[in-house]
């Protein structure tokens, strides 16, 4: 059973079972910490969700708004070199329409083509014609190429096949970097063909690139399907290094995927096919979002993070130490009450166990009494007794010792209770003045200095005369037995409420201990000498108060003195006479 | 003027004889029985002024003794003396007089003269009350 028990007891949090370890201060502070513990994470856990939903969300949002433009830009990008190529291919279909091959094989015709077309495309390096037959039959540019052959050629097949061709960046007879375009020429009989053919500066797509607006650490180059790059990157190197990452799949339009790097890790790779050209613009960023509206949320909800948590916590703080002092107080509250039940339990049985034993010990001390006495009857009427002075003295002493038993179990019984139990209206003042009188003797003869701090509007009250002259007669009797000579005793009597008077009793005197405090209204037990006092005294007179519907309790410290506090009800409801009866 | 007569009944026999012996020493006609019934015969054939009642007796309660005796004849005064400090309003209503025990002679003997007083006055009453 009691381990069932203790283990109940462990498992309930809130564990308020009256134990003697119930009052400790650990489980009050042990409570403390849970309940700001327990406070502090439920209030916290929605509010650390919601923040954590909220940042991502934004910065999700952010980060879709940075590869937006990232897009844009590529889109814009491509749009740009696919119609600066589509200009170049119309430029040059034209003049092979206009132009026939033998005015295009004639040098000087052709300078002059291209020193016009020069003026309007300052980027075109040289323009050369080449025949069927893979022969450049002229050229004008900087680089001497006539008579080439370019049958064998990879682009030369390409555009016999296509029409026209734009090529990869190389460095090619012209040892610079460049890039090419080619268009054949169709001659309507058997067949035969010609094509035109321009050499444009690589700087040209650089120049594209670097309208694509970058942040710090981010890369724009192109590349060809191979992965050679046709402009310089940042990671990748110059041109015609090569990109080392994975050739994008063709797509439509522009695409976005999220590639490990290595040089910085997870980036966002954006890239797009140019129409009619070898070529991939590719951007390589970092989704790093650098706008201020960030910035600012970021700070905020730090703030705000922070601040609620310092004010949970203050909260919790708050609300525990309310919630367990309120515990707190409810469990000394009810200790109290309960020790107070059990001195009273205590206090009836103990009294109804010396009434019993009174009752019981009447019958013999009344025949003790009748034989003594019949004895002094018989000794009295008989005149020659030889020794009859010294069994008078002895049925005296007899009859003396029986009065003295007779004195505890009649006190026992509360006998002087039932006499004069009526109710009267009272003034308390005036109750214990009476009283001070039986005891003026002793006080002035021990010198003792009685201050009297009555009340003068003290209401009177509904109670019995005797009753309380006993009690005032023992308590006030305690307190000049309880002092030394020249002693102090204060009597004050005073409202407490509408419906209670108080009397107050202290003295100066040795005060009582705390052992002796739980016993002192239990009866017989005493300090005084055994000739002094029988340890009646108090007992009777708290069952007295309590019959009387007021209380009696007690305030002592060792050394410094007592105080008695008699609280007299003013109305209290009449006692059923004959229920007053001894107990 | 006649003797006093006093009834003691107590089942403590030791107590009831020997107060009942030292009644007779002070010129009382003192008797001592040990249970109701021996009392209620005594009352019967003797008819006492005055009855020492102890309220515990064997066989019959003292309530119901008192009650018996005030019924045979209203004017015997009761005084109860007893060890049990328990009295009620009904039997204080009815006896004389409530004594607890142990109780000295000196106590007891005025408490049996004022009773007998009474019961002669009431005696004397009820016969003039008839004439």
């Amino acid at each position: 059973m009691e381990k069932i028990k203790k283990c109940l007891q462990t498992l309930c949090l809130f564990n308020l079972l009256a134990k003697p370890n119930v009052l400790s201060k650990t489980r009050y502070r042990r409570l403390k910490i849970a309940m700001i513990l327990f406070i502090s994470i439920l209030s916290l856990i929605p509010f650390f969700i919601i923040s954590g939903v909220s940042y991502y969300w934004l910065s999700n949002i952010l980060k879709e708004d940075v590869s937006n433009q990232v897009k844009w830009q590529i889109e814009s990008t491509r749009n740009s070199i696919e119609y600066f190529v589509d200009i170049k291919i119309s430029t040059f279909k034209f003049i092979t329409t206009k132009y026939d091959f033998s005015e295009l094989s004639d040098q000087a015709n052709l300078s002059k083509i291209f020193r016009e077309i020069k003026e309007e495309f300052s980027d075109l390096v040289d323009l050369g014609l080449v025949d069927s037959g893979g022969i450049q039959k002229s050229y004008i540019g900087p680089y001497n190429l006539s008579g080439h052959d370019y049958s064998k050629e990879h682009w030369f097949h390409e555009v016999v096949v296509r029409g026209f061709y734009v090529s990869n960046v190389f460095i090619g007879d012209r040892q610079i970097p460049h890039f090419t375009i080619a268009l054949k020429r169709d001659l309507p009989a058997d067949g035969a063909f010609w094509i035109l053919r321009a050499a444009i500066d690589m700087d040209t797509l650089n120049r594209f690139i670097a309208a694509i607006k970058l942040k710090e650490n981010d890369d724009a180059f192109i590349i060809d399907h191979k992965g050679t790059l046709q402009t310089p990157s940042r990671f990748y190197g110059d041109v015609l290094k090569q990109y080392t990452q994975n050739i994008p799949l063709m797509q439509q339009g522009i695409s976005m995927i999220e590639i490990e790097t290595e040089k910085r890790g997870d980036m966002y790779f954006g890239y797009t096919y140019i129409k009619n050209t070898p070529w991939i613009l590719s951007v390589l960023f970092e989704p790093t979002i650098n706008s201020k509206v960030f910035q600012v949320f970021h700070n905020e909800l730090l703030a705000i993070f922070l601040g609620s948590i310092i004010l949970v916590i203050i909260v919790a703080i708050r609300m525990a130490n309310i919630m367990v002092g309120r515990i707190e107080e409810a469990d000394h509250e009810r200790a109290d009450a309960l020790s107070e039940i059990e001195h009273s339990n205590k206090l009836a049985s103990i009294g109804r166990l010396a009434a019993g034993v009174a009752h019981e010990i009447n019958n013999p001390l009344a025949i003790i009494n009748q034989k003594a006495g019949l004895m002094r009857d018989i000794i009295e009427m008989s005149e020659d007794s030889q020794h009859f002075e010294k069994f008078l003295q002895l049925i005296e002493d007899i009859l003396n010792t029986v009065d003295r038993c007779r004195t505890i179990t009649h006190r026992l019984l509360g006998f002087a209770r039932r006499m004069d139990m009526t109710y009267e209206v009272l003034d308390i003042n005036d109750v214990i003045k009476e009283v001070l009188g039986f005891l003026e003797k002793e006080i002035s003869m021990r010198s003792v200095h009685l201050t009297q701090q009555f009340s003068k509007a003290l209401p009177e009250v509904r109670s019995d005369k005797g009753q309380l002259q006993q009690v005032f007669l023992n308590i006030i009797n305690n307190a000049v037995d309880a002092v030394e000579d020249n002693g102090f005793i204060t009597i004050k009597t005073y409202v407490k409420d509408k419906d209670t008077v108080i009397a107050d009793i202290s003295d100066n005197g040795k005060g009582i201990t705390k052992s002796e405090l739980k016993h002192i209204f239990d009866p017989f037990f005493t300090t005084k000498d055994k000739d002094k006092g029988t340890g009646l005294g108090l007992s009777i007179s708290y069952g007295i108060m309590k019959k009387l519907g007021g209380t009696i309790s007690v305030d002592s410290k060792v050394d410094k003195g007592t105080t008695f506090i008699i609280e007299i009800p003013i109305k209290h409801a009449i006692i059923k006479e004959g229920g007053n009866a001894s107990d | 003027m006649p003797q006093t007569k006093v009834l003691l009944v107590d089942d403590e026999k030791e107590f009831a004889s020997t107060l009942s012996e030292r009644l007779c020493l002070r010129n009382f006609d003192a008797k001592a029985v040990f249970c109701a019934e021996d009392a209620l015969s005594v009352i019967r054939h003797e008819s006492p002024d005055v009855i020492l009642l102890d309220l515990k007796l064997p066989g019959m309660s003292g309530m119901e003794l008192i009650r018996t005796i005030k019924l045979y004849d209203h004017t015997i005064e009761i005084i109860v003396l007893t060890g049990h400090g328990k009295s009620t309003d009904e039997i204080m209503s009815i006896v004389f007089d409530y004594v607890v025990k142990p109780v000295h002679i000196k106590e007891i003997l005025p408490r049996i003269e004022r009773a007998a007083q009474q019961r002669k006055e009431a005696l004397l009453e009820s016969a003039n009350v008839q004439e």
